[in-house]
């Protein structure tokens, strides 16, 4: 079998599918997406505290998916695009079997009732 | 055994049981609509019980396999079946995506008759699965109901960033 290579290798995609399951985690990379921003900038929007978000940007920041500034004060977060890309780009083939093969069925079973008439 | 989490999935079609029985079990329909938009080849299939069904799905960078050994063929109301991800010998493998995705997901298809449509039932539950395995399967499955939508709806914002910037 052909070797699949094009997941960057600090991208592990069990932590990915974890980051990605929580409301409150995928609103904060919609967040980032908008520029980079301080755990309080990211706490305002949301009814959490800041620790509280500082919880999820580790989880996101262990997926491979944020990244801290460690040398500024306010140690702002910054969404690593590619890597987000290169697991949902993944996930693209894999996760929609179902709900993408149903749709073609649907479309099919158009084509099978016509030519049963 | 009941504590195993179950990816349930219900969905209407619209047609008479029988033209979906049919879509499902002749391969010349099954392999139209199979796959992610995906081309797909089914290399074998044998509708009866502990008949494979060997399935080929070409993705973008590589092949993707599974086999299926049916264990209960009831038409046109139920289809029960071992879906192995395997390599491209057809022996049970780990995907390599995900290793710890489940090497065998016990596989429940019901058809239900409700006027001229077709309730549909896909039940899958990780088989002689090791706990890693369950535990990463438990987690895709609530990563799938639980709005993976929003997670697409993120990644079309990061590429129309990503274009614009």
């Amino acid at each position: 079998m052909e070797q699949i290579d094009y997941i960057p290798s600090q991208v592990n995609l069990d932590a990915v599918f974890h980051a990605l399951a929580d409301r409150t985690r995928r609103a904060i990379l919609s967040r980032l997406i908008e520029g980079d921003a301080s755990v309080n900038e990211i706490a305002k929007p949301f009814d959490i505290s800041q620790p509280a978000v500082s919880r999820h940007l580790k989880v996101l920041e262990h997926a491979g998916l944020v990244e801290r500034e460690i040398d500024k004060q306010r140690r702002p977060a910054k969404l690593k695009a590619k890597n987000l890309i290169a697991a949902v780009n993944w996930l693209a083939d894999f996760r929609p079997m179902w709900g993408t093969s149903f749709s073609q069925l649907d479309d099919l079973l158009i084509e099978m009732k016509r030519e049963n008439e | 055994m009941t504590d195993l989490p179950e990816f349930v999935l219900d969905r209407e079609f619209d047609a008479p049981r029988e033209l979906v029985w049919r879509a499902w079990t002749d391969p010349t329909y099954l392999q139209r609509w199979y796959g992610p938009g995906v081309e797909t080849v089914i290399h074998k299939f044998e509708l009866e019980p502990e008949g494979v069904w060997l399935n080929e799905m070409k993705m973008k960078n590589g092949s993707s396999f599974q086999k299926a050994i049916f264990k209960e063929v009831t038409k046109p109301e139920k289809l029960v079946w071992h879906h192995c991800s395997t390599d491209s010998d057809w022996n049970t493998a780990a995907n390599l995506m995900m290793p710890d995705w489940p090497r065998i997901l016990l596989t429940t298809v019901t058809f239900a008759q409700s006027g001229d449509k077709t309730n549909v039932r896909l039940s899958q539950i990780p088989l002689d699965a090791t706990d890693v395995e369950i535990a990463c399967f438990a987690k895709m499955k609530d990563g799938m109901s639980g709005g993976w939508g929003g997670g697409y709806a993120i990644i079309d914002d990061v590429l129309a960033e990503l274009k614009a910037g």
